[in-house]
Parts: C-alpha cells; sequence; structure tokens
C-alpha cells in the first residue's frame, strides 16, 4: 500500500448489465494526496463510471480501490465520512433557503448546532454568499447556484473532493472564485478529483491529470510533462491528438 | 436519528412551500367530500329510506279504496299525495314530472268487487247444492273493474314491483274478507241479536323484523356521509402517491439522490424519513377529513358523520392506510422515470383502485364479477376498516385483518421500490 496515496485504483473493471463492452477496462492509476488530479476524457469514455465507483454508487466488476488506505469494497462508510462530491446538476432543494439546504446536508454528516452553524457560515462567506443565506436556491442565477453547490460538497471538510464539471454554464466571475476556492481547499490538504470538458481550466488547476478513453487510461502524469512529450502547446491540442476528432455522442 | 428527524424536517418544509401541492393533498380532498357527500345523499336515501312520491286518486267511497291507502301508507315507501282528478289531468301533471307514478281507483270500486266476489260465491254454492241463494244480490258482471297505474317512463323496476305488490295484497285482502263474510252469510251463523259477527281478518302468519346489529351505532345506516367520509378519506391519502413520487423522481434528477447516497449511512433512514414525513401529511389529512364529515357536512344539511368510540382502531387504520399509501408512493417514484410518467400513472391507477375498493359507489351495488377484483384494492381494506368502526362499533381486534393487509401492502410496495432500484444502480 503507498502511504503517500489518496486513492490506489488496480485492474478496475465495470461491464453494465446488457453490455457486451466494458465501460471500464481494466484501468489503474494512483492519486497522490494533496494534488488536484484531472479525469478528462470525450463524452462515454468512462470518467462518470470511474467518478461513479470511487464515490460508492456503482460497483466494479472486478478490481481493487483503496481510498486513504481504506478498502471500497469493506469500509465504504468509512470511506464516504472522508469524501465530498460537488455533482455537475445543482443538487439542492430549491424551495429551501441556502442555510436549510446546507443544514440538512451538515445533518446528514452527523455536524450540528454551534459548530455547523459557525462552518456554514464560514463557508457561505468564502464564496460570498453570506447576505444569502436564508433566501431560497430558487431565486438564485446560474453561479450563486454553482458556488452553493460546491459548498455543500465541503461543509464537512472531506479529505478527498469528487468535482464533476464544477465550473459548467457559470460566468467568468464565479468560475474564477470556483477555482480560487479549489486552491485555497488544495492547500489546506484536500485532495482534488476533477472531471471537466474546459481543458484550459484543467491545464491550470490540475497538478496531474488522466486522458481515458474508450474505457482505458491513455496518457496519465503532470499536464505540462504531457504537453511537451507530445510536442503540443496545449492540454486541449494533446487531448485532440489522443482521443481524436470525431464527434462523441 | 439526526440524518432521520433532518430528513423529516426538510420535507415538510419542502411541502408546506409548495402551495399546488398542499391545494392537492389538503383542500381537493376535503372539497372533493363534501361535493361526493351532497351529491350521493340523494342516491343514498333513495336506496335506503328516501319515500317514492305517488299520487292516489280514490274515488271510491268504499272499503276497497281506504284498504289500498291504508295499505299504502302501512308499506312507508310512498309518499302518497291525494287528489281528485280526472284521468287526463293526472297524466298531465305526469307529463310536467309532478309524480312519477298515480293510482286512479274508479268510483264504486268497492261496490263492483263486492259484486264480483258475490256472484263467484253463489255460482259456487248452486254447484255444491246449496239452492238457497236467495239472499246474495246478483248483479250485472260484464262491466271490468280496472284499477289505473301510471307509471313515467323513468320509473324504476323496483318501485313498479313495490306498487303491484301492495295493490294485489289490499285487493285479495278485501276479496278474502268479502268471501268470508258471504260464506258467513249463507251458512246462517248469525248470532241470536240478529247481527253477523264481523270478525276482522286475522294474518295467520306474522313477519318479524329482525335487526342484527343490537347497539344504536351499529343500528346506524350506510348514508351518503357515512359512505363518502371515509371513502374519499383513504382516497385522500392514496392521492399523496403523486406528490411522493414527484418527490422521489425529483431528487434522482437533480442530482440530490445521488448525493445522499454519498453521505455516510444508510438510504434507508433517508427514505424513512421521507415516509415518516408523508405518513404524517396522510394523518393530518385523515383528521381533517374526519372533522369536515362531523362539523362541516352537517351544515349542509347532511347527517353528522359517526366515528364510533375507538379512537385506537382509528389511529390504527389511519396508520397502516398511510403506510401502504406511501409505501405506493415509493413504488410508483422508483419504477417511473419521470414525474409525468408517475402522476398519470399515480392518479390512474388510484382512481382504478378507487373504482375497486367501493370508493366511488359501495360495493354491494357491483356486480358479482366484480366483488372478485374488490378484495386486492388497498383502498377497500382501508374504507372496509372505517366501516368496520363506523357502522358497526368495530374494535382494534376487528380492523386487524385490514391493518394486517394495508401493512403488508406497504412492506411488499417498499421491498419492490427497493429492489428494483437496487438491481437498476448495479
Amino acid at each position: 500500500m503507498n502511504a503517500t496515496a489518496a486513492i490506489e485504483v488496480k485492474n478496475l473493471l465495470k461491464t453494465y448489465k446488457g453490455s457486451a463492452i466494458p465501460a471500464v477496462n481494466s484501468i489503474s492509476f494512483t492519486v497522490e494526496k494533496g494534488s488536484i488530479f484531472g479525469l478528462l476524457g470525450p463524452n462515454g469514455a468512462g470518467k462518470t463510471t470511474t467518478i461513479s465507483i470511487l464515490c460508492g454508487l456503482s460497483k466494479a466488476s472486478t478490481g481493487d480501490v483503496t481510498l486513504m488506505g481504506l478498502s471500497l469494497k469493506k469500509q465504504l462508510n468509512e470511506i464516504k465520512q472522508l469524501i465530498g462530491v460537488v455533482p455537475q446538476e445543482i443538487a439542492l432543494y430549491p424551495t429551501l433557503t441556502a442555510f436549510e439546504n446546507l443544514r440538512y446536508i451538515g445533518n446528514m454528516y452527523g455536524l450540528k448546532g454551534d459548530n455547523l452553524r459557525k462552518k456554514i457560515k464560514e463557508n457561505l462567506e468564502l464564496v460570498g454568499l453570506s447576505e444569502f443565506a436564508e433566501k431560497q436556491i430558487i431565486t438564485f442565477s446560474g453561479g450563486m447556484k454553482r458556488r452553493i453547490n460546491l459548498v455543500a460538497g465541503i461543509l464537512h471538510e472531506p479529505k478527498i473532493l469528487f468535482l464533476d464539471e464544477p465550473t459548467v454554464g457559470v460566468d467568468v466571475q464565479s468560475r474564477n472564485l470556483i477555482t480560487e476556492h479549489l486552491h485555497l481547499l488544495n492547500n489546506a490538504g484536500c485532495t482534488i478529483i476533477y472531471t471537466s470538458h474546459l481543458m484550459e481550466e484543467a491545464e491550470n488547476l490540475c497538478t496531474s491529470i488522466a486522458i481515458i478513453d474508450h474505457g482505458k487510461i491513455i496518457a496519465t502524469g503532470e499536464p505540462k510533462k504531457l504537453i511537451q512529450e507530445h510536442s503540443k502547446s496545449t492540454l486541449e491540442q494533446l487531448f485532440l491528438k489522443l482521443t481524436g476528432k470525431k464527434l462523441r455522442d | 436519528m439526526l440524518r432521520l428527524y433532518s430528513t423529516i424536517q426538510k420535507e415538510i418544509l419542502i411541502l408546506l412551500r409548495d402551495r399546488g401541492g398542499l391545494i392537492i393533498m389538503f383542500i381537493m380532498p376535503m372539497a372533493m367530500i363534501t361535493l361526493m357527500a351532497l351529491i350521493q345523499d340523494a342516491p343514498f336515501r333513495d336506496y335506503q329510506e328516501m319515500r317514492i312520491p305517488l299520487l292516489l286518486v280514490n274515488n271510491d267511497n268504499g272499503n276497497l279504496g281506504s284498504t289500498i291507502d291504508l295499505g299504502l301508507n302501512e308499506s312507508k315507501i310512498f309518499e302518497i299525495t291525494k287528489l281528485h282528478l280526472d284521468q287526463d289531468i293526472v297524466k298531465q301533471k305526469m307529463k310536467s314530472g309532478d309524480y312519477d307514478i298515480a293510482i286512479i281507483i274508479p268510483e264504486g270500486a268497492s261496490k263492483m268487487l263486492n259484486s264480483k266476489v258475490s256472484n263467484f260465491v253463489t255460482k259456487k254454492l248452486n254447484e255444491a247444492g246449496f239452492s238457497d241463494t236467495s239472499s246474495i244480490t246478483k248483479t250485472d258482471l260484464t262491466q271490468e273493474l280496472n284499477l289505473e297505474i301510471l307509471f313515467s317512463p323513468e320509473t324504476k323496476k323496483s318501485f313498479k314491483a313495490s306498487i303491484l305488490s301492495t295493490l294485489k295484497q289490499a285487493t285479495s285482502k278485501i276479496e278474502t274478507q268479502t268471501l268470508l263474510e258471504l260464506f258467513n252469510k249463507e251458512l246462517k251463523q248469525e248470532d241470536k241479536s240478529g247481527k253477523r259477527k264481523s270478525e276482522p281478518m286475522k294474518d295467520f302468519v306474522n313477519f318479524q323484523e329482525i335487526n342484527t346489529v343490537e347497539t344504536p351505532a351499529e343500528a346506524l345506516k350506510l348514508n351518503s356521509v357515512q359512505h363518502n367520509v371515509p371513502a374519499w378519506t383513504i382516497f385522500g391519502m392514496f392521492f399523496i402517491v403523486i406528490s411522493m413520487s414527484g418527490s422521489i423522481i425529483k431528487e434522482r434528477d437533480d442530482g440530490s439522490y445521488t448525493r445522499i447516497l454519498t453521505m455516510p449511512g444508510l438510504y434507508i433512514t433517508v427514505l424513512a424519513g421521507k415516509i415518516a414525513a408523508y405518513l404524517l401529511i396522510c394523518l393530518i389529512q385523515c383528521v381533517l377529513m374526519l372533522m369536515v364529515g362531523i362539523y362541516i357536512l352537517p351544515q349542509f344539511g347532511l347527517p353528522q358523520l359517526v366515528i364510533g368510540n375507538s379512537i385506537p382502531a382509528i389511529s390504527i387504520v389511519a396508520i397502516t392506510a398511510g403506510l401502504a399509501a406511501t409505501g405506493y408512493g415509493v413504488f410508483v417514484g422508483s419504477i417511473f422515470k419521470t414525474h409525468q410518467q408517475a402522476s398519470t400513472f399515480g392518479a390512474i391507477s388510484v382512481v382504478i383502485l378507487a373504482a375497486l375498493g367501493g370508493i366511488w359507489v359501495p360495493v354491494f351495488v357491483m356486480p358479482e364479477s366484480l366483488k372478485i377484483a374488490v378484495e386486492f384494492s388497498p383502498l377497500y381494506w382501508g374504507l372496509s376498516a372505517f366501516h368496520k368502526l363506523f357502522l358497526n362499533e368495530g374494535t382494534v381486534q376487528s380492523i386487524l385483518p385490514y391493518a394486517f393487509k394495508l401493512l403488508l401492502f406497504f412492506i411488499f410496495t417498499l421491498s419492490f421500490a427497493f429492489l428494483y432500484t437496487k438491481n437498476n444502480r448495479s
């Protein structure tokens, strides 16, 4: 077992019922503690399946996964306490206020009382939503919803944070604030697993990446090194070189 | 416990802020109860206690007319209006809808009946060898004695049968009485004072009406309120399937379900919180709707709802019916992918189960073939349990079989939903 690894994936394979082709085909990778790891790939490449397995939402057909040294198969409940998930959808209750949503999520992690109220207040301040604590989510703009969606995933201070397209469809200011906040979290010791179609953002944010296609990892390493190795000037160029220009639906 | 409490709190807050949902859950069932109880009041009374309006034109001054009048009155199923009118005017009144049924007893009907019976007796006595029948008045028998009974086309068969039966009973009583009197007279069975004994006809067989129920509450009739209030209460509780399945699908669509699954603890705790919140709504619905029956419906001239005297038993029925409804909500929310599919299926299936369960019309008026299907409707179990309590002064023990069935339905729907979701997730 690698003591510096936040996540270790070995020979992970997942085949859905009724499908002959595996969605994830014997992949292996390691995410170091304190890193920002980008899992990149075109549509249908296997990113969502991989993340779903790592979060305990879906079961692997074969393979071993450990998170912070804990076995995903055997210690799922302990792992759930250590991870945070920020889904692509705004997974909040629109008619509840920001505070009510965060209180519910905090309670689900066992947080309560003054400690919870303090955490909610601090996080809302960090994402610039303090004055909107008592407003219903339904009244929020797209950027505000993304920011509160992020807070909902980090309120319990997870050791590993999974982010699925956290900045999709938001204004530049909100995107900037979210990425700044992710850096802050990372500096505080949180390992971040990030998926996105925004290559420029991934290039700037991630300390290491894995490019996945057709269920297999086709490249892994530090973004800058990978770009140099393939004689490309941007991550987007590298991505297109490795995955092709054919449309994926 | 924190997860459970927090989920209940969250669900209640969401429900309270959904005005449309609140209207569907509370206002509509209460309006439905009031409306259906009012609409079905007449048919229920029609079936059980309403009297049939009847016009009696008695032009006869004798015992036939008075016996028919008395017989109709004693039957207690007619509301009799007595008038002296021509047949044409009676027909006009029936055409204009004033009356559905009319009986015209012609003038001299009693006299004519007596004569016809006399002639019959004379003939029979002569045949038997009694030659001296001079004391019996002989009359012209060519004239027909017709009692005219006019029915409007809408008159029910059962009403016609009731009238004909009453008339036949009255006329045969007169005929028998007259026959006996004439035989007595002919056989010279007179007392010494010369006065003929006129002993009234006695019924040799008595019909004794025995109520199968004994206590006052048990003797309560199934009227519109006693049927509609529990029926629509159960229906309203089951209609929660639309809100509940919608909530489950919405959570699945907006990623909240995924987020919950990534949190520590079992999802069943979150589901239990949701069920508890909706069960609470069902129980509030139940209390409000029973209160409509007790306090609101009497304001509209309807009878007050009688709920028996076993509050624990009512609570058991309400809780198990509420659980069955919420279990069904989870089931529908789990197997359908969109809110539209779930709400359409949920609403139609509840209406079908309601129709089968005797919510729309009582089971006893259903065709025999349907009465078998009735046994499979959870709404029927709930309604039967309430009827047991409200009409028969049932106890906790008497409603346990129904409560058990409702609980099994809850377990079955929840298990099916759980297995279906688990199978689809993997």
